[in-house]
């Protein structure tokens, strides 16, 4: 079984991740990480402090349950640029604080870094107006280049086809073709994927409402700073970090909001997609570079999340996961394994590690954080 | 020109926009500056808003606009409620009452529940609303701060069936120093008045050594309009001017909530994650009839539904519901 501890500061309650339900259990390992949880209260997502939270927490658990594999994911940055006015140079003084704080957990914890780099922000252009249509368009609102069209009428693609945001209306079954060879249930995928072009997202009903300032920019190539090899393709990176386990203390790096335009290290370039898709910073993007594979269809862009959200839904801390994915980076790893990122709620679900804690926030609201204990069998 | 629709009864001559910015005089009629503009339009779990004691299970569309006649230090919704209404607007949504109804539908709605900011904002646009939705059969409710007129509190009533209504403190000096207004005598004339034909829910955010020494004499306020109305005591998490505090402790609220819960049998202590104080006890024999799942802000979901219609399958003591069970993707549309 899988706990769940969520730190709803200065109150504690460990959870069964699968059911929700509450439980009552003590053991060494969950009494340490619940002191490290007591510990380390999160700043919140827009909080300047945001990023050195994730290293200090890490380096507290690393103390305490010395990993040999260790997942983060700074992501302050990637918020305050997204909901903040920022001049260029804010923004550049937030990717040099960035640079400085990943810097400090190199330094302090002496592991090999893999640095990737999600992908670029751009300043907001414009919203695709899809309120109006016939049919239904829905949209994460962390997305701005897909959205998923269903049940549209004659008229609506043709508004589409002429709007000047998008640049193309994709068939599911032309999507599916694209990825023929990923799994997942493909019966999710919307009849259309609409893509935008840059700077662009979607106005659509069902998003949340905040103003955006900046948004993903196109990034077709993302950035990979590594001693420890070449990767060219997003798929790559799991096998690189595979070949390195047992042999050398590894922190696989995720810095969110920095494509190949801003990223602060020495890189190699990696395909971040296939033809005209590219992942945008998110839960699919970090599972395929976790499983090494393009992970599209169990989770698609613009699918109607609402109607699996009923009673009981199991993973009641785990968004609209259902399940625990499968043959993610370090499930299978004997070495011991953690995970702390402040990017979102997916870190337990994406990284297979023995142990993650992450930001429990939504919409910017800090609730305070949530560990996720996998396994207590390598201590 | 007044307006009328709430207690400030501002004065929008010369073009100005009151308290709210959101109304003008035009033509010697007070008018919306932004009609069928919405700021959210979301399907959503209806014990996430929260109501806990209506049509459990059930799927809402949870609307809201911009603007609000409190200024609320701590509000959580500042972004939208707080911001020049102006310069929200371009990034609102516009949806005609019809278009919006469809909406609803599209997406298995089965209620639509005005949330984000203050009803008294939009009244035109959401009496047009309610006639549509009226004449869909779809059910409407509301969040609101309850700080209207006694007409346009009659104007309330006549579009929404169902009300949770702020309830955030009792002293003149909180209301003052937290919400930016004289008092809470008109909110609590307003409970009154609409607990009198609607359902009516009450939520209170507890701000420690603010207003938590109001919990008891708030309670007895709802005791005396009738015990039976569910009360959601909020641990706040402070946002806005607040954004600073400390997060309230949960045990002691919870110690401080003892004797209201002997007055009233539905007292809720959450917006936390795992709160142990969702359930819903049966005043008869002490069963628990309706289980929830907490996941804090905005985040409630019904459990487990064990009554039988709106009584306890025990005792077969009546709970107060307003609607029954529904099931999450029914897409039924009752009224």
């Amino acid at each position: 079984m899988s706990l769940a501890i969520i730190d709803a500061r200065e109150w504690q309650n460990v959870f069964d991740l699968r059911t929700g339900a509450k439980i009552v259990e003590e053991s060494p390992l969950l009494g340490m990480v619940r002191e490290v949880q007591a510990r380390r209260p999160y700043p919140g997502d827009m909080d300047s402090s945001g990023n050195r939270w994730v290293s200090d927490t890490a380096l507290d658990l690393m103390n305490r349950y010395d990993p040999s594999f260790v997942f983060l994911t700074y992501a302050q940055q990637f918020f305050s640029g997204r909901y903040s006015i920022q001049t260029e140079k804010e923004w550049g003084d937030a990717i040099t604080d960035l640079y400085r704080e990943v810097e400090r957990f190199i330094n302090l914890s002496g592991f090999t870094p893999v640095i990737v780099g999600t992908g670029d922000m751009t300043p907001f252009v414009d919203f695709i107006d899809v309120t109006q249509l016939k049919g239904l368009v829905l949209a994460t609102h962390w997305s701005a280049r897909y959205a998923g069209l269903h049940e549209p009428s004659s008229g609506d693609l043709k508004y589409l086809d002429a709007h000047s945001g998008i640049e193309r209306i994709v068939h599911r079954d032309d999507f599916l073709r694209l990825f023929a060879e990923s799994s997942g249930d493909r019966s999710r995928v919307p009849e259309y994927l609409l893509v935008a072009k840059e700077g662009y997202m979607f106005r659509t009903v069902g998003g949340a409402f905040r103003r955006v300032r900046r948004v993903p920019a196109q990034s077709f190539f993302i950035p990979v700073a590594t001693e420890m090899g070449e990767v060219s393709t997003i798929t790559g990176i799991r096998g690189l970090i595979d070949s390195g386990i047992g042999k050398r203390k590894i922190a696989l790096i995720m810095v969110e909001g920095i494509g190949l335009r801003d990223f602060p290290w020495a890189s190699q370039r990696c395909d971040n997609g296939r033809e005209w898709f590219y992942h945008e910073p998110g839960d699919g993007q970090y599972l395929t570079i976790s499983t090494g594979r393009h992970q599209l269809f169990d989770y698609p862009t613009g699918y109607k999340y609402f109607e699996e959200d009923a009673e009981k839904k199991e993973f009641p801390f785990s968004g609209y996961f259902r399940s625990v994915p499968e043959d993610t980076l370090a499930e299978r790893y004997d070495v011991r394994s953690i995970s702390v990122g402040n990017r979102s709620m997916f870190m337990h679900m994406a990284t297979g590690t023995d142990i993650s804690i992450e930001c429990f926030a939504r919409n910017l609201f800090n609730q305070g954080t949530m560990a996720v204990i996998h396994r207590m069998n390598k201590i | 020109m007044r307006c009328n629709y709430c207690e400030w009864r501002c004065e929008l001559a010369g073009g100005d926009f009151g308290v709210c910015r959101m109304y003008i005089e035009d033509g010697g009629a007070i008018k919306e500056r932004f009609p069928h503009s919405w700021s959210s339009c979301i399907p959503s779990r209806i014990e996430s808003i929260p109501f806990y004691h209506v049509w459990p299970g059930s799927r809402s569309l949870v609307i809201g606009t911009c603007g609000c006649n409190f200024s609320c230090r701590y509000c959580s919704n500042g972004f939208v409620a707080k911001e020049d209404p102006g310069l929200v607007f371009d990034g609102m949504i516009t949806l005609t009452p019809a278009e919006l109804v469809r909406k609803a539908r599209q997406m298995g709605c089965h209620n639509i529940v005005f949330n984000v900011n203050e009803p008294a904002m939009s009244f035109p646009t959401l009496v047009e609303l309610a006639e549509v939705a009226g004449g869909a059969g779809i059910p409407m409710g509301c969040l609101t701060n309850a700080y209207t007129t006694e007409e346009s509190t009659e104007l309330l009533a006549s579009i929404f069936s169902f009300f949770n209504v702020g309830l955030k403190g009792l002293s003149a000096g909180f209301n003052r120093e937290y919400l930016g207004i004289p008092s809470a005598g008109p909110v609590l004339r307003n409970i009154r008045r609409l607990a009198a034909t609607a359902h009516v829910e009450i939520t209170t955010p507890v701000i420690e050594l603010a207003n938590d020494n109001e919990l008891d004499e708030i309670a007895r306020f709802i005791a005396d309009v009738d015990p039976e109305i569910p009360w959601h005591v909020f641990r706040l998490l402070p946002e806005h001017e607040m954004k600073e505090a400390r997060y309230p402790d949960i045990d002691a609220i919870d110690r401080a909530l003892r004797s209201a819960r002997k007055l009233l049998p539905y007292v809720y202590f959450h917006n936390f994650v795992g709160s142990d104080w969702v359930n819903t006890i049966c005043p008869g024999c002490g069963a628990t009839v309706i289980e929830r799942f907490s996941l804090g802000c905005g985040g409630d979901r019904l459990h487990s539904f064990n009554c039988d219609g709106t009584v306890c399958p025990d005792c077969r003591r009546e709970i107060r519901l307003h609607g029954v069970k529904v099931a999450w993707n029914a897409g039924e549309v009752r009224p």
